[in-house]
């Protein structure tokens, strides 16, 4: 790579009060460069512009600024921190005669990988880190959302995934706009564009934002796309006319229940026909709501609120098959079978919650939103955690991670403490009372063999 | 519990280079800098496939000289490919290897469905035997009109007007200048615009990138809008070389 800014360089920029030193480049593409910088003793990520990119997009600079100015709507955006021109005297050191700038960005921590890994299939990821890394991708453009603003670039290149937690980090966030204020140059990625853009018919804001989601979402959960089914395999050469067809002038989506034109062929398209009846049926409602109705109106697309609640609902579901541990979400009440290897599923252990239920699994977690109907949902502060009994995996306990005592009530009404750090026994319980409210054990009419 | 072990479909994606041979590829160093930008783009085309899970890149080349002939045969996945020195020596039959990647672009060998292949054709000189019978029987297969073709025109002799038959004319578009080949004059460009072919270009033709509202949606012709070439880096150490061509 040739890079426009000298590795080792130390630069000075105006508005900087000490220089800033390059210490490596990160990577580049079409639009800049990337490089790791130290900045008075801290490390940060320094985007620089390529002169053809600022003279593309008119409202770049301006679109920084305010960006800079109102902050990231949470902690999960690379989000800009500082617009940098080059001060005169470091500007010839700059390996580039045209005028240009970068911006300050927090930097990406190594544990982050980049989500085409996992669409790759090379990352090591359970399906509870998938799904905890889609309620954090729908969190963040819920909070970008209410803050008034849209993305229009969302695909799998901007986001990246820690993989043990499922924790997001979104980059590339530059082309963040006020929605419906039309000063940007960028239409998306195809692939992940609504039809509306990709036709040129509308230009990308909040609602087409949701479009791009839902496909990201579909991708992470199925490893597939929502719209290369049958009428994909029908096209030879996947050109730029072919990906105009197939996504925007005749998108189908390949589990559309009216529609069967475009169904996953049975070998080619495998991973969509195995990882989609993982999932619960409200949530794969939610993606036909917005690639059927939500395909031609906007206005119908899952909002990210809606998927919050319903991944947030799904986690709560999660139970693990006794026969070969793997994860199921299936809804209770019904006698589900393991889509795994085929086992039926026992009735688990269910914590009743004022606000919802949570399968005893373990990992499962209780949350502030499953006692206050005020709070939304959000999945960054458990207050309590399903744990295994370390001598007998089978038992299954509570640990208190919040910071006040519960009080946890036995069949036969006695009751004993359980201190912040502490877990108590679900075999043995009937109720659990916290300062949130009451959590109330419910054991299926047939002994489980997990209780 | 891991994800279930499912990939996502992939289509391939031919790469193929077509090497000038001749003779005159021996001054000034033109095939040693050939040979080394081919070999130095190799890690950044392997991380371009790896961030591109919808498509298998595959590598060809064919040289040409007094014949032209196959120098790596078989599609060979990027990352496995190590690449042995071309060597130059006789006349140049570029006609005769236009041909031979129109055979190896017909269905079969070429499967049903891919994503388009992307041809480099880089040349110091003019052709020596009938490159117009060439190039019409590579356009004749459907996967060769699909293509991206690309030309390098090395040093100051190649033929510009044959380079432009091969990659097609394409007119101005709104803030696009019509496509050229690519005159590398100097070993630098040379291995930018190698770079350029084997990364940024492999990533448009497989994988979408972000597209800005200049980008025409409907392509005038040519079914992949190309990237933005490298920009020129000043760099004072890297230009004096010995190979000034």
């Amino acid at each position: 790579m040739n890079w426009i800014l000298p590795e080792g360089a130390w630069l000075g920029f105006e508005g900087l009060a000490a220089p800033l030193q390059i210490i490596r480049g990160l990577g580049g593409g079409t639009q800049g460069q990337v490089y790791e910088v130290e900045l008075e003793g801290e490390r940060l990520a320094l985007k620089w512009y390529l002169p053809a990119c600022i003279a593309r997009d008119g409202g770049l600079e301006q679109r920084l600024v305010a960006s800079i100015r109102t902050t990231a709507p949470n902690d999960d955006f690379l989000w800009p921190i500082a617009l940098l021109r080059a001060s005169p005297a470091s500007r010839p050191l700059i390996r580039i005669r045209q005028e240009s700038f970068g911006y300050l960005m927090p930097l990406r921590p190594p544990a982050y990988v980049g989500a085409s890994e996992h669409a790759a299939g090379r990352l090591a990821i359970g399906l509870r880190q998938v799904l905890r890394a889609c309620f954090c991708l729908s969190d963040a453009f819920h909070a970008l959302h209410l803050a008034g603003l849209c993305y229009k670039d969302v695909s799998l290149g901007n986001l990246f995934l820690e993989p043990g937690s499922g924790s997001i980090l979104i980059c590339d966030n530059d082309n963040v706009a006020v929605d419906g204020a039309d000063h940007g140059a960028v239409l998306g990625t195809p692939g992940f564009m609504a039809p509306e853009v990709l036709l040129g018919q509308a230009r990308p804001g909040a609602d087409s934002d949701l479009f791009s989601l839902a496909v990201l979402l579909f991708r992470l959960l199925t490893r597939h796309d929502p719209l290369k089914g049958q009428m994909e395999l029908a096209i030879r050469c996947l050109d730029e006319p072919a990906r105009r067809r197939l996504c925007g002038e005749d998108p189908v989506f390949i589990f559309d229940p009216v529609d069967a034109r475009n169904r996953p062929d049975p070998i080619e398209h495998a991973a969509a026909l195995i990882t989609w009846p993982i999932y619960p049926r409200p949530l794969q409602a939610l993606f036909v709501q917005t690639f059927c109705r939500g395909m031609k109106q906007p206005s119908r697309r899952a909002l990210t609120g809606q998927w919050k609640q319903e991944l947030a609902r799904t986690l709560d579901r999660r139970a693990l098959c006794p026969a070969c541990d793997q994860e199921n979400f299936q809804a209770s009440g019904a006698q589900a079978l393991c889509w795994s290897c085929a086992s039926p599923l026992p009735e688990p252990i269910t914590l009743s919650l004022p606000r919802g239920a949570v399968v005893a699994g373990p990992d499962n977690e209780l949350h502030l939103h499953h006692f206050d109907a005020l709070a939304g949902e959000d999945l960054r502060r458990p207050l309590a955690r399903v744990v295994a009994h370390p001598q007998d995996h089978r038992r299954l306990g509570l640990r208190n991670l919040s910071t006040a005592a519960w009080s946890a009530e036995a069949p036969d009404g006695r009751a004993q403490p359980v201190q912040p750090g502490e877990s108590c026994s679900l075999a043995a319980l009937a109720r659990i009372h916290t300062p949130e409210g009451p959590i109330a054990v419910q054991r299926p009419t047939r002994p489980s063999p997990a209780a | 519990m891991p994800f279930p072990d499912v990939k996502l479909a992939n289509r391939p994606l031919h790469f193929l280079y077509l090497c000038d041979c001749s003779g005159s590829m021996a001054a000034s160093g033109k095939m040693q800098a050939l040979n080394q930008a081919i070999r130095q783009s190799l890690p950044g085309m392997a991380a371009v496939a790896r961030d591109n899970p919808e498509a298998r890149v595959l590598v060809r080349a064919v040289r040409f000289a007094d014949h032209a002939a196959w120098h790596i045969e078989a599609p060979t996945p990027v990352e496995q490919l190590e690449w042995r020195d071309l060597q130059a020596g006789g006349i140049t039959a570029m006609g005769e290897a236009l041909k031979l990647v129109a055979a190896a672009l017909q269905t079969p060998p070429m499967e049903v469905r891919a994503l388009p292949p992307v041809l480099v054709l880089i040349s110091d000189g003019q052709p020596t035997d009938d490159f117009s019978a060439g190039l019409e029987s590579l356009l004749r297969v459907p996967w060769a009109q699909k293509s991206v073709r690309l030309a390098i025109a090395l040093g100051h002799d190649a033929d510009l007007e044959v380079l432009q038959r091969f990659i097609g004319s394409e007119p101005a578009t709104a803030g696009r200048s019509p496509r050229r080949p690519l005159q590398a004059s100097n070993a630098t460009s040379l291995a930018q615009y190698i770079q350029w072919a084997s990364t940024a270009v492999v990533g448009a033709a497989s994988m979408p990138a972000s597209r800005v509202s200049e980008t025409p949606l409907e392509p005038a012709a040519g079914n992949i809008p190309l990237p933005d070439l490298p920009p020129t880096v000043l760099d004072p150490t890297d230009d004096v070389g010995p190979l000034v061509w």
